[in-house]
């Protein structure tokens, strides 16, 4: 009986480990549409971004002239993307006083020039995926990815809506068996979500006792948006390219030196070796 | 120092310096006629790797300086701006961020040659000590190095760390605040570890790897069978009086060297072109995020480098609510490297000679400090929990009773050094070093 108790507590901790993992909700993403890095996705990117993202947010330590890397002459940045300034060496500033956002949104958009290196781009393109209305949020809406963040869904009239299916398994802590019965159950909902969808561990101590909870967040479309959902994914794609570039506009051309450092490397690798070789020929 | 010797220059300007400064005694003592044994394996690289890459760190290091502002208001910018609109600032910056990664790496590898082949057995004590000196020195540096970004982790880090200090009794809290300059982590906490970071350290690091060559060559380099060579017989093909089985450091082991560095150069490249990040671990993600003190991070984790050192501190619970006991047991773990040479009393130096005893200890140690090391970089809830029946338990992680277990192994490994050395059965020490296929007979034989 011991040894099956030790049995089930290993096999608990081994399936709930990967809960732990990523350090917050699992998530799973369904059908991201890749875009190619090149500087059409790029140019799309750029559009996307100043049109919507830098209402609110800002990317201050980007210059506009930057954007030439992306193949766009100076004239095409100054009459089609810059807004909020008429300098070309201008970085990004958002369109709002951080002041006013402040009062909108409860906190100061962050600065958007390192996001994708901070929040990583395949969280980043989940959480544009990730929206759905929720009536109990100011905003009207919520995030499966950053729940109750006090962004509203921007792009919301491009993508259409969608809503959350909530599913909980309990496990009240009497049993280990029926506790590990309560995650299989809600592991296998999870599994078997054909959206995106999110898994959630909640412990909580009641009188002495351990809750845990298993919470499957599922979403579900509601509303078509001008765009469909595969032309959606592509726009996010090329949003989350161009936020790639924001963050490390000279990434192109270090891996490109990269390259050609390592070819040089190698060569003198060899030639180190045959050196090596020659003066050691007396060594005995 | 090397009394007068014949220049070997023919150019006048070389003779004219030689003859007010000892240009050919220097290179003598330290190169040509510095006799190192021959049959130094892979683990030898490691040494000059480390000169290289604390140079590299000086280099690139005074380029960032220029541009770095050590500014509360400033510092995140100034090193975006680096990345963006100084001339090939990014290079410079990855390069620094890591040559850090690279330092520890390069350091820990030597370390442990020191280990495997009793490098610091007498008379090697002082070349073990200055070592020790550095290894604590370059801690310090890359851990004021690390504030200067002013990102969430680098504020956070220093805020946990300066808050140990915080621990010691009675004097603690002053002590943290006469360290930060400040009530927290601020402006003025940043301009000092600037200060310490960019001249303060690098200064003594500088004279303590001074110390370091200057002892090693005072008494000469181990090897990995650990033979004396200079009590082998004497007379080689350069000298009559040096040890049979050395050669010259130049050129033989500077060319080796050199295909050393170049492969270095090669991981060292592949890593600051193509993944300067290290999947979050030689620059972490949260450290693109400019530092808040109004914002704790869900997870506070320091860099890789010094996680074992912090799986210990996490692991020793508190006594009385103070944090004391870790923050001891953390600074032993450092402090411990120190007593090596005295703790071992084993009859051989190297590994190849010695029994199972000490080898099982050494394996101990080493897996220990990988799996604190590993669990440094989680957090504790990383293997889940016992179940409720562990309520008797002071923490039901289990990833903290693991570290538990290897902290008490890792502190075994140097406190029963003495005795499991003394009665290990080692195996018959050959009388030279042992080249290519040619194995001497044992010693006395």
């Amino acid at each position: 009986m011991i040894t099956k108790k030790i049995l089930a507590t290993a096999l608990f901790a081994l399936t709930s480990s990967f809960a732990f993992a990523a350090g917050g909700p699992e998530v799973k993403i369904v059908g991201t549409e890749a875009s190619r890095v090149d500087a059409e996705s790029l140019q799309r990117g750029a559009r996307l971004f100043v049109n919507h993202c830098l209402n609110c947010h800002s990317a201050q330590f980007m210059r506009y002239n930057r954007l030439t890397d992306i193949k766009l002459t100076e004239d095409q940045i100054k009459q089609n993307l810059m807004f909020t300034t008429d300098k070309i060496g201008e970085t990004m500033k958002s369109a709002i006083s951080p002041k006013d956002a402040k009062e909108w949104f409860g906190a100061v958009p962050p600065d958007l020039s390192v996001m994708a290196r901070s929040y990583t781009s395949e969280r980043l393109a989940a959480y544009m995926r990730g929206f759905y209305r929720d009536d109990n949020r100011e905003t009207g809406w919520n995030n499966i990815i950053s729940p109750n963040i006090g962004m509203p869904h921007v792009l919301g009239e491009l993508s259409g809506t969608q809503t959350m299916l909530q599913t909980v398994f309990k496990a009240d802590g009497k049993d280990v068996k029926t506790d590990h019965d309560a995650e299989t159950r809600a592991r296998a909902a999870f599994i078997a979500a054909q959206t995106m969808s999110s898994f959630e561990h909640h412990v909580e101590k009641k009188d002495g006792k351990t809750e845990h909870s298993y919470i499957v967040k599922t979403l579900v479309p509601a509303t078509d948006g001008k765009m469909t959902p595969q032309q959606y994914d592509i726009a996010i794609a090329d949003l989350v390219n161009f936020m790639e570039f924001v963050a490390e506009p000279h990434k192109a051309k270090r891996i490109q030196i990269g390259i050609l450092v390592m070819f040089l490397l190698t060569i003198l690798l060899a030639a180190a070796i045959w050196l090596k070789k020659e003066y050691w020929k007396d060594v005995t | 120092m090397a009394s007068k010797q014949p220049s070997m220059f023919t150019n006048p300007v070389m003779r004219w310096v030689d003859e007010r400064f000892p240009v050919t005694g220097l290179m003598k003592e330290h190169l040509t006629e510095y006799y190192a044994p021959k049959n130094f394996n892979f683990w030898y690289y490691f040494g000059s790797l480390a000169l290289l890459v604390l140079v590299l760190q000086i280099v690139t290091g005074i380029f960032l300086t220029m541009n770095y502002k050590p500014d509360a208001n400033y510092a995140f910018g100034s090193v975006e701006y680096i990345m963006r609109d100084v001339d090939y600032g990014w290079l410079i910056r990855y390069m620094h961020s890591t040559g850090a990664s690279m330092f520890f790496v390069v350091v820990y590898l030597h370390m442990c040659r020191g280990l495997i082949y009793g490098s610091y057995r007498k008379p090697r004590e002082l070349v073990w000590i200055f070592g020790c000196l550095i290894y604590l020195c370059l801690m310090a540096e890359a851990f004021f190095g690390y504030l200067l970004p002013w990102g969430q982790m680098s504020f956070w880090g220093a805020q946990v760390i300066v808050n140990l200090f915080a621990a010691v009794p009675f004097i603690g809290p002053d002590l943290a605040v006469w360290i930060r300059g400040d009530y927290s982590v601020g402006d003025a906490t940043l301009n000092r570890f600037f200060a310490f970071h960019v001249i303060a350290l690098p200064l003594v690091l500088l004279g303590l790897v001074a110390a370091h060559i200057i002892a090693l060559h005072e008494v000469g380099s181990n090897n990995p069978d650990g033979v004396e060579i200079k009590q082998g017989p004497k007379g080689n093909r350069w000298s009559k009086d040096a040890p049979a089985d050395g050669i010259p450091f130049h050129p033989y082991f500077t060319v080796k060297d050199i295909v050393g560095v170049v492969v270095f150069l090669m991981i060292f490249s592949a890593i600051v072109f193509f993944a300067p990040e290290m999947g979050g671990y030689f620059l972490e993600h949260n450290n693109f995020v400019p530092a808040d003190p109004l914002k704790t991070p869900d997870h506070i984790a320091p860099v890789w480098y010094f996680t074992p050192f912090y799986s210990i501190l996490r692991a020793i619970p508190p006594i009385f609510g103070s944090q004391f006991p870790g923050v001891i047991g953390m600074g032993l773990a450092t402090l411990i490297f120190f007593a090596l040479p005295w703790l071992d009393r084993g009859s051989v130096r190297s590994i190849r000679y010695r029994g199972t005893k000490w080898k099982t200890w050494f394996t101990i140690f080493i897996v220990c400090f990988l799996v604190l090391g590993y669990l440094g970089v989680k957090p504790t809830t990383v293997w889940g929990q016992f179940g409720d029946w562990a309520s008797f338990l002071d923490t039901k992680d289990r990833a903290t009773w693991i570290a538990r277990l290897c902290t008490i192994l890792y502190f075994a490994f140097f406190f029963l050094m003495p005795w499991y050395t003394a009665t290990d059965k080692s195996k018959p020490v050959p009388s030279r070093i042992t080249f290519g296929d040619k194995v001497a007979p044992a010693a006395g034989e």
